[in-house]
């Protein structure tokens, strides 16, 4: 029998994954050496109150969960022969996944007859969300292991995401985005855009002045890249920036006309890389 | 008369006492109707640093005088006044003493010097003045003579200024710089025949302030290694030695024996001595046999040794870029931090800050490269001569000319460019910046009334009104902020919070394709600064 597991880092809510049937592993972060599990710490993100700490200047740090966490989130599954899928964040940005290597090799030892398997989204946040839920929907379909792991295949790279954010001690501070000029968009309204590349890194592909030009960037690289938009959902994700994915979501209607759109709240486990006021957009795209 | 050494230290303190008691008069020659000019004090602060000087030959002195000058310097009249001794203490090398040719020729020298000290000299400024005052006074048989028409000569350029240079007859005034080089003069004619002893003493203006010290580097347990740093005055006192007769190598040789690292010389009845000892105590009980202490400073050596450690060990793994900026006003300054500045030297318009300021700032970032943001068109000269004198590292002066270009630039910065590709973008960044001020007039002119506002970008006043909101609003618009992509509003210090946001959601509300941004910026003199790109 066909399990499914996800992460929070992929913005996946409870009630969502519920209705997938995702089992849900949850990644912390820590505020002031207080580590908290999303979705086991607390039952509803407040996506509002917590990006409001970090515009107070708190800054977060995350870490890997461990050996131990993996084995028992997954030793049930092993234990009872299924077939597991993880649909999981992008591995080029965490040494976490050594950690589960560790614990899923123990437990094939143990459990022959399971099988594992891994869908890397190579990316996090919304572009991860869209994908989880692309899986989700294969899942639902009835469609085998194999066949679902045959689209991630070529599928998983037809998955755009741009973003920018506001400000960029987050980032620094993360360390996770490579080619980042000092520009600070609440200091001077200068945006990095970055983007989730085919290795699944954060890379920085150039700036933009002001953030009605970042808005009109993104629109303007779904136009650009996008492909066969109308059979895919848009997903716009922001760190506590209702307003303006709205906007953005308007101008792609404008622009394109009608589309499927969906505003997610990014995680606060990813969010804390980004900082406040991040709206990225993401797509089905002919590539990355 | 022949000048000596001597002489040569008392025209400079001559020339400095008399700036010092005009300066303000000096400032207020300000083409822009708000008190931001600074003339005066940039032009007082850089001789005031040569009055320290010592030396036993005219050329020692004049050197010397030169090389504290240059370090003091602040400002563009500054500079180009530091370049003037600097230029006449090449006329004077070799010689011990001058006579009139001699002193006519090195004033020859220093205004060579100066002219070459500002990449293009405009005429109608110090510059002017200078050339055709020491043109006038060429020929002089005496130095009394030279300094007769020197003045007069520097007095009828002076007055003819405004007619070089627009901007000084719209305003109304004669040009500051030549103003106080001819202020400066009279202070020398006057100490041809009069002595100054007393400014040896460092005057408040001259004392930088204390550097930060780590109090735990010296603990409870420490023992005490390299003794006191002991600087002081002494003045000798007639009821403990017969000032006429006296021999001051009587207490240098003392002094030798106590520590090392002796510095020590006699400026009338004025001892300097700067002494490294492990009992200061001692030192100080006994040079009390000889007179009174004007000024005492001791400082534990370990301190001073750690911090010098520290930077030994920075050094060696300096970081390739860093940069120092000059703002002013808190939110400012913090600003500029947190956009990357490693340093920010404090001043602006009306505090400009020293070539030494600049030095001591390269010290503190070591950087094997640093990038200097002037941030004002007064303080690009100052920071091109501190470029001049740093060796330890390849300093690159991005010539800023407003905070408002230093602050985009500096968002522009991309460390990873070649650096002659990151000069090009930084300079072409802070040149797409429109830069918009707001500030109270204190005095009358066309556009405005004593105490009304003034808008102004550069050199042109754009609007004025009694609201400094309404003023910064009408400026905004009319140096076309809809057009830009980015609004940046600096709030001065003396603008409260409110205020502030309601001509923030008031701008945004005009300009919606614009990003309005607001930040306190503390910045003194202006109510509003506003950066555009």
């Amino acid at each position: 029998m066909l399990k499914i597991y996800t992460d929070t880092d992929t913005d996946i809510t409870p009630a969502l994954a519920a209705e997938y049937g995702y089992k849900l592993i949850s990644m912390p972060y820590s505020i002031d050496a207080q580590t908290t599990y999303p979705y086991v710490d607390f039952k509803t993100f407040d996506a509002h109150a917590f990006y409001d700490k970090l515009r107070s200047g708190v800054l977060p740090t995350t870490s890997a969960i461990s050996k131990e966490q993996y084995l028992n989130y997954f030793i049930r599954d092993f234990a009872a022969g299924n077939e597991i899928l993880y649909v999981h964040f992008s591995r080029a940005m965490t040494n976490t996944f050594d950690a589960m290597d560790q614990a899923i090799a123990e437990l094939k030892a143990q459990y022959p007859a399971a099988r594992f398997e891994d869908i890397d989204t190579k990316g996090i946040t919304t572009i991860s969300y869209a994908i989880v839920r692309e899986v989700g929907d294969l899942v639902k379909a009835g469609k085998t292991l194999d066949e679902i792991l045959s689209w991630a295949q070529t599928e998983v790279d037809k998955f755009a995401m741009y973003f920018f954010a506001d400000d960029l001690k987050f980032f620094r501070r993360s360390g996770r985005v490579s080619g980042l000029a000092a520009t600070m968009g609440t200091l001077i309204g200068v945006r990095p855009l970055i983007h989730m590349s085919q290795e699944g890194k954060m890379v920085s592909v150039g700036t933009a002045k002001g953030r009605p030009k970042a808005m009109a960037y993104l629109v303007d690289k779904l136009g650009e890249l996008g492909d066969d938009i109308q059979n895919h959902r848009i997903c716009i994700g922001h760190t506590d920036a209702p307003e303006i994915a709205k906007e953005i979501g308007r101008m792609i209607e404008e622009k394109y006309g009608p589309q499927q759109i969906e505003y997610v709240d990014v995680n606060p486990t990813a969010g804390s890389h980004c900082g406040p006021n991040g709206v990225g957009v993401c797509f089905h795209a002919k590539h990355r | 008369m022949s000048l000596t050494a001597e002489r040569y230290l008392n025209l400079i303190r001559g020339g400095a006492a008399s700036l010092g008691g005009r300066r303000q008069e000096i400032n207020d020659l300000n083409v822009f109707p708000i008190p931001d000019g600074d003339t005066g004090d940039n032009m007082y602060m850089t001789i005031e640093a040569g009055t320290h000087a010592a030396g036993a030959t005219l050329d020692e002195m004049a050197e010397a005088v030169s090389s504290l000058m240059l370090l003091g310097a602040r400002g563009n009249s500054g500079v180009i006044l530091s370049r003037i001794f600097a230029g006449m203490s090449k006329g004077f090398k070799g010689l011990k003493e001058a006579d009139a040719a001699a002193f006519t020729a090195a004033m020859k020298a220093g205004v060579e010097e100066a002219y070459h000290a500002v990449s293009q000299p405009v005429e109608g400024t110090i510059l002017t003045v200078l050339r055709e005052g020491v043109d006038a006074a060429a020929g002089s048989d005496s130095l009394e003579e030279f300094f007769d028409l020197w003045i007069a000569g520097m007095d009828l350029s002076l007055q003819h200024t405004p007619e070089l240079l627009d901007v000084l007859k719209k305003a109304g005034v004669v040009d500051s710089g030549g103003a106080g080089l001819l202020c400066i003069a009279e202070g020398m004619r006057e100490a041809l025949h009069s002595r100054f002893t007393e400014s040896v003493i460092p005057s408040e203006a001259s004392v930088s302030p204390a550097p930060k010290v780590d109090f735990s580097a010296f603990t409870e347990d420490s023992v005490l290694e390299f003794g006191y740093c002991t600087e002081f005055l002494l003045r000798l006192q007639r009821s403990k030695v017969d000032l006429d007769r006296f021999d001051e190598t009587v207490i240098r040789d003392w002094l030798a024996t106590q520590g090392d690292s002796l510095v020590f010389f006699r400026d009338g009845s004025i001892i300097k001595v700067h002494v490294h000892t492990m009992d200061p105590g001692a030192v100080l009980s006994h040079c009390r046999e000889w007179g009174e202490f004007l000024t005492i400073k001791v400082e534990n050596m370990t301190l001073q040794h750690h911090e010098n450690h520290m930077d030994q060990r920075f050094k060696r793994s300096r970081k390739p870029l860093g940069v120092v900026v000059v703002a002013s006003g808190k939110g400012l300054c913090d600003n500029f931090r947190e956009m990357g500045a490693d340093a920010v030297i404090e001043g602006g318009q009306t505090m400009n800050p020293s070539v030494e300021r600049f030095l001591e700032a390269f010290d503190q970032v070591e950087a094997e490269t640093i990038l200097v943001f002037p941030n004002n068109s007064n303080i690009i000269l100052t920071a091109r001569q501190a470029a001049t004198l740093y060796k330890d590292a390849c300093i690159e002066v991005i010539p800023t000319h407003t905070l408002g270009e230093g602050y985009y630039a500096l968002a522009n910065l991309d460390p990873e460019l070649p650096m002659e590709e990151l000069k090009q973008a930084l300079t072409e960044a802070a040149a797409s910046v429109t830069t918009g001020l707001v500030s109270q007039a204190i005095r009358d002119t066309h556009e405005a009334k004593c105490g009304e506002y003034i808008g102004f970008s550069g050199k042109d006043i754009l609007t004025a009104g009694a609201e400094r909101a309404d003023v910064a609003a009408r400026l905004a618009t009319s140096l076309k902020a809809g057009e830009k992509d980015i609004l940046v509003i600096f709030t001065g210090a003396s603008v409260p919070a409110s205020e502030g946001e309601q001509l923030y959601a008031r701008l945004e509300k005009a300009f919606p394709t614009t990003e309005v941004i607001l930040r306190e910026g503390g910045q003194p003199v202006y109510d509003y600064l506003l950066v555009m790109c």
